[in-house]
């Protein structure tokens, strides 16, 4: 059909061009420290992939609507969640992660068949104010960063967690045992109940033993899901 | 492409839209029974422009709440069948819904490339992330030109630490908002911008008019700043090299500038309302949306040596405001506030429960760190106000932190209810 061919055509333009392995730098801070990293193409679609087995784990599919909250600068840990969303051929919608735009996250639960709130932080949940209880309620699963777990427990949700860690992401599967690490791509080291991190995989960023400035504790062995590797706890 | 060619490709994907979207648009095939027209009264261009009826956000609003429908009768496939769905600002009113299907890239960005081609964004070049995600992944455009986004805070409160960022990777490139030049502002004070932004080949900037103050400030840093604004929600329209004027990409939108009181379209170079029509949307298609922004458009060549249309953006209908019988619209606040050191930033609200008024209330930001008398303040900002509309403001002073949480979307509502 040519009602999209402008964008096939640009598409087609784009895969000529000579295209660097970087798919973008991210950052993040250890106690006001700027951590700068670099996520290749291949680190990327590794991502993705892993992101595809979490989501799918949760049951998101062809029947299924998410909310991602999550802002730009974190696209490097949630662009391979949207990805696989499309992938798994499940619609989304982005909600901010300032406390102003919350009202983005209410109105797609309000309007939409939204089956997953991926993400959603403290902010976002204070932001949504007296309508939260109402969001999470339209809501079957929502994944919740550890900051939000009070918020939203209180408004009657059984929140699952996501939570970043340094470059990389957790995401906690249905059976509630900790948030998954990928474990092809990173190690977890705990000491005294400090988390450090450590590259596993052939990504473009390595680092060995780099403490994040997070609490928190490790569980090891398989899972009821089935994935063996690291589980992480935040504590703090 | 000669504008010919540019008309003949839009013939052809209108006389494809309009079976298109009678069949699947629930909003459209009321409009257009409504209206008496019928896919087959629609056999060209010219049928097009002169027959098929408007769509306005109104009417939109309207068949969402009647039909509990929340894409409002747009939607032509399944839910489903969407990628994603976003949506707009909401800055007048509850934000209305759009979807795109996508595989690889998304559409809204995937024309923007071209954009940031012209700017001179090139293989390898880094390049800033913008500051927010609403409207989708906006470094597939960086990504298409195989530019390398480097994903910081750009947005509220980050541009302290974005500083660092441009340090260490020199990007060509990056977004600004209104919103971000008023961090940059206070920044400029402890900064060398001018060596800061010495890699940038250009920076774009939309949401909102750039002010006069603001566009020399950046043009003191060294930055040649691109206006991109939106085409009625369908596309985006960015300056060229030429600054004269957005360029719309004419095969994904048909752009049309109507009379803001009727139908009539308005003659090539004077006021009209933009009405968008999508080419390159089959999930939420816009087919003659009203979309309330008064523009002057050409479809004259340009000197950057492009045949599609050109237009510049005028403000919003209805943002004329009456008070005490004294006419004005927001850029003529804009202008008082830019004067005064303090209020430089011309962050503001006019509070307007309707477009008549008997008092003219104004928030207005001020600069904290440069304010040292508020009373004397408020006094400098009434008389420069005065002046400018005639009638002396009934102010709200805030702090410009205090009243950047008012803002949505990376900019300010400049016209509020309450």
């Amino acid at each position: 059909m040519s009602l999209a061919s402008t964008t096939a055509a640009a598409a087609a333009v784009a895969a000529a061009v000579a295209r660097p392995g970087q798919w973008a730098i991210g950052r993040y801070d250890v106690a006001g420290e700027l951590v700068y990293f670099e996520v290749s193409w291949d680190d990327w679609e590794r991502d993705v992939a892993w992101a595809r087995a979490v989501l799918a784990d949760h049951g998101i599919g062809t029947d299924s609507g998410l909310v991602i909250v999550g802002g730009m600068p974190e696209s490097p840990w949630f662009d391979p969640f949207e990805t696989a969303a499309r992938e798994l051929g499940a619609p989304y919608s982005i909600g901010e992660i300032y406390a102003f735009e919350a009202f983005r996250t209410d109105l797609y639960t309000r309007r939409l068949p939204i089956t997953m709130i991926f993400g959603i932080d403290r902010t976002v949940a204070e932001g949504l104010g007296d309508e939260l209880a109402a969001v999470v309620a339209r809501v079957p699963v929502t994944v919740a960063r550890p900051d939000a777990v009070g918020l939203l427990s209180a408004a009657g949700a059984k929140p699952f967690i996501v939570t970043r860690l340094g470059p990389a992401i957790a995401v906690e599967c249905p059976h509630r045992s900790g948030a998954h690490l990928n474990s092809a791509e990173w190690t977890l080291a705990e000491r005294g109940g400090e988390l450090f991190i450590s590259t596993a995989g052939p990504r473009a960023y390595q680092i060995s033993q780099a403490a994040l400035g997070l609490r928190g504790t490790l569980t090891d062995g398989a899972c009821g899901c089935g994935r063996a590797g690291q589980r992480v706890t935040i504590t703090e | 492409m000669p504008r010919a060619g540019i008309a003949a490709l839009q013939e052809e994907r209108i006389l494809e839209l309009v079976p298109y979207v009678y069949e699947r648009s629930a909003l459209v095939r009321k409009k257009w029974e409504e209206a008496g027209v019928k896919p087959s009264d629609i056999n060209s261009l010219a049928d097009f422009t002169e027959r098929v009826p408007f769509i306005t956000k109104d009417d939109i609003r309207e068949f969402r709440d009647r039909a509990q429908d929340p894409f409002g009768g747009l939607l032509c496939t399944r839910y489903s069948d969407a990628t994603t769905v976003f949506s707009t600002s909401g800055t007048t009113g509850d934000a209305t819904l759009y979807a795109h299907a996508w595989n690889r890239w998304h559409p809204f960005w995937a024309a923007t490339a071209r954009d940031l081609w012209e700017i001179g964004v090139r293989p390898g070049d880094y390049v800033l992330g913008s500051g927010f995600k609403m409207r989708g992944p906006l470094y597939h455009a960086d990504q298409m030109c195989g530019a390398i986004p480097v994903l910081v805070n750009t947005g509220i409160g980050g541009w302290a630490t974005a500083l660092d960022a441009i340090r260490r990777y020199r990007p060509v490139y990056g977004q600004l908002t209104g919103l971000a030049l008023a961090e940059l502002d206070h920044l400029s004070r402890t900064n060398d911008m001018r060596e800061l932004f010495s890699s940038f080949k250009g920076a774009a900037f939309a949401g909102e008019p750039l002010g006069a103050r603001a566009r020399r400030q950046l043009e003191d840093w060294g930055v040649e700043v691109y206006v991109w604004t939106s085409a009625g929600d369908v596309a985006g329209a960015w300056e060229c090299r030429q600054h004269d004027g957005c360029h719309a990409w004419e095969d994904c939108v048909l752009l049309e500038a109507v009379d803001p009181a009727g139908s009539a379209q308005a003659a090539d170079g004077e006021l009209g309302e933009l009405v968008a029509t999508s080419l390159d949307n089959p999930v939420t298609p816009m087919v003659r949306f009203r979309s309330d922004d008064i523009i002057r458009m050409t479809r004259q060549p340009c000197p950057c040596g492009r045949t599609h249309a050109r237009f510049w953006p005028v403000g919003r209908k209805g943002d004329e405001t009456i008070v005490a019988g004294r006419s004005f619209v927001p850029m003529d606040i804009w202008r008082a506030l830019e004067q005064i050191p303090e209020t430089a930033t011309a962050l503001f609200q006019l509070v307007r429960p309707a477009r008549k008024i008997d008092e003219l209330k104004i928030r207005v930001g001020y600069d904290p760190e440069t304010t040292t008398s508020v009373p004397d303040l408020r006094d400098r900002v009434s008389e420069a106000i005065t002046a400018a509309v005639g009638v002396p403001p009934v102010l709200e002073l805030l702090p410009e932190p205090e009243l950047l949480t008012r803002g949505r979307g990376g900019k300010l509502s400049r016209v509020v209810r309450a």
